[in-house]
C-alpha cells in the first residue's frame, strides 16, 4: 500500500467542470464537481458557503444554497446526481455516499399553519410585489462518517444521521438515524443493524 | 404574453395554445408546459389571477381534459396528467415532480393493454391514451403538496391540508390534515392554534 502522503503530494487542486465555482466555494485537493447545473441555484452569500474536503467525487450534484446556506462535505465523498437544498446548514462527514437523485433538504420551504401558507402564496405570486414571506423554520441536516445512502432516497430537516448507517434506495427520512443503524421505507424504519 | 401567443422571456419557440387562459397577473415560465396538451375544451388551462407556473410543469391533457389554477396557485414543476378534470384551488402550493393524475391512461386488463401499447409507436407525439376511465382530482384551497409525491385518480384535497414530500396519496383527505408516507397516511390534523395563526 502507498503512503498517505505520497499520493496527496501527487493530487491536483479540485475543480468543477464547468468553469470557475463562485467564490465563496472551497474545494480539496483532487475534488471534481461535474454537471452544469451545479451552481445553478447556488445563491449563499456566506463566506465559505460550501466547503469540500479532498478527494470527492461530486457527479451531477445540484448544490442548491440559499443566500444564508452553509454546507460542508469531509474527504472521499462520492455523490451522484444528488440534490442538496440548504437554507441554514448541512454538515457531511467523510466517506460519505449518496446516490441518484437523493434529496436532501434542511427546511420544508413553507410554513405548516394554513393562513400563513397563504401569506406565502401570496407573496411567492406574480401579485406579491416584494411583500416578505413569514418565516420558515430551518433545521440542520447532519450526516456523519461512512454513511451510505441509496438512490431515490430523501432527508428531511433536522434529521442527524450516525456514523456508519445505512439507508436503503427509496427511504425517506423524518427522524434521527442511530449509528450503523440499516433503514427502509416512506416514513423510513429501522430494519437492522450493519456489521 | 405577445399576440401570436408566446411569452417574451421564453427559451422554447412554441406557443401558449389558443384554449389556454392566461392572463396579465398570471405567469407561466415556458410554452413548453404545453407540449404534450391536446385539450379541445375551451379553456383547457385556465390560470387565476396571479397563478404561476415553473419550468418542469407540463399539461399533458387529453381532448376532453380541464386544468383549473385557482387565484395565485403555484406549481413548481408538476406533471398534470388530465382526462377529465384537475381542479387546483386558491393558493394551493405544489412542489417540484409531483404528479397529478386524474387517468392511468392504459386499460388495466394486460391483454387490453397490450393492444394500447402496440398502438402507441404509429402516434405522434408518442403517448398512450386508451379510452379508460378518468376520475376527476380536486386539490382544496391552501393544499401544500411537498417535492416528488404522486396524487392518484379520484382523490380529493380538503382545504388546507398537506401532503408531505414523497408521498402516494390514494385516498381523499380531510380538510386541514397532514397526510404523508407510500401509501400516505394520516400524521394528524392540523391543530386550532395552527388554523387560528395568521401571519
Ligand atoms: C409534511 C411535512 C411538512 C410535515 O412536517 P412536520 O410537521 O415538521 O413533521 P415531523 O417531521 O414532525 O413528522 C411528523 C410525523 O410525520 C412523519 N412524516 C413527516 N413527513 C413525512 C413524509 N414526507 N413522508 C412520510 N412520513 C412523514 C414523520 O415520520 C413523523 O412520524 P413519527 O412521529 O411517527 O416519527 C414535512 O415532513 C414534509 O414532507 N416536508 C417537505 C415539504 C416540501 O416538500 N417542501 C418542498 C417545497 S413546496
Amino acid at each position: 500500500m502507498k503512503a498517505k502522503h505520497e499520493t496527496i503530494t501527487a493530487l491536483a487542486p479540485g475543480r468543477w467542470t464547468h468553469g470557475a465555482p463562485p467564490a465563496n466555494v472551497r474545494l480539496g485537493n483532487d475534488t471534481v464537481i461535474t454537471g452544469d447545473l451545479a451552481f445553478k441555484r447556488f445563491h449563499s452569500r456566506e463566506p465559505d458557503a460550501l466547503v469540500i474536503g479532498a478527494q470527492c467525487t461530486m457527479d451531477g450534484v445540484h448544490f442548491d444554497l440559499g443566500e444564508k446556506g452553509r454546507m460542508t462535505i469531509g474527504d472521499f465523498c462520492y455523490f451522484t446526481n444528488a440534490v442538496l437544498l440548504c437554507e441554514l446548514e448541512v454538515r457531511i462527514g467523510n466517506y460519505v455516499v449518496i446516490g441518484w437523485n437523493t434529496t436532501v433538504a434542511d427546511t420544508d420551504f413553507h410554513p405548516l399553519a394554513p393562513a400563513e401558507r397563504v401569506a406565502d402564496a401570496l407573496a411567492c405570486s406574480p401579485l406579491g410585489g416584494g411583500r416578505p414571506r413569514p418565516a420558515i423554520p430551518k433545521l440542520p441536516v447532519l450526516i456523519e462518517d461512512d454513511v451510505w445512502i441509496g438512490p431515490n432516497a430523501t432527508v428531511l430537516k433536522g434529521v442527524r444521521i450516525g456514523g456508519g448507517a445505512w439507508i436503503e434506495a427509496g427511504s425517506l427520512v423524518t427522524r434521527d438515524v442511530p449509528p450503523r443503524a440499516r433503514v427502509l421505507g416512506n416514513p423510513a424504519q429501522i430494519i437492522g443493524t450493519m456489521p | 404574453m405577445t399576440a401570436d401567443r408566446k411569452l417574451e422571456w421564453d427559451w422554447y419557440s412554441g406557443t401558449v395554445p389558443e384554449n389556454v387562459v392566461l392572463d396579465d397577473t398570471a405567469y407561466c415560465e415556458t410554452a413548453f408546459s404545453f407540449h404534450f396538451y391536446r385539450s379541445r375544451l375551451p379553456g383547457g388551462v385556465e390560470y387565476g389571477r396571479g397563478a404561476s407556473t415553473y419550468l418542469g410543469t407540463m399539461f399533458d391533457v387529453g381532448p376532453r381534459g380541464r386544468v383549473i389554477l385557482g387565484e395565485c396557485a403555484l406549481i413548481h414543476g408538476a406533471r398534470i396528467i388530465c382526462d377529465a378534470e384537475i381542479l387546483i384551488g386558491d393558493y394551493a402550493l405544489i412542489s417540484w415532480n409531483v404528479v397529478l393524475m386524474d387517468t392511468y391512461r392504459v386499460p388495466l386488463d394486460a391483454p387490453e393493454r397490450r393492444r394500447e401499447l402496440e398502438r402507441i409507436p404509429a402516434r405522434e407525439p408518442r403517448l398512450a391514451c386508451a379510452d379508460v376511465p378518468a376520475k376527476p382530482v380536486r386539490i382544496g384551497r391552501n393544499v401544500w403538496i411537498g417535492f416528488d409525491a404522486c396524487v392518484l385518480p379520484g382523490v380529493t384535497i380538503g382545504e388546507g391540508s398537506v401532503v408531505g414530500a414523497k408521498s402516494v396519496v390514494r385516498e381523499s383527505v380531510p380538510p386541514f390534515t397532514i397526510v404523508a408516507g407510500n401509501p400516505a397516511r394520516v400524521i394528524r390534523p392540523l391543530n386550532a392554534e395552527e388554523r387560528s395563526r395568521h401571519a
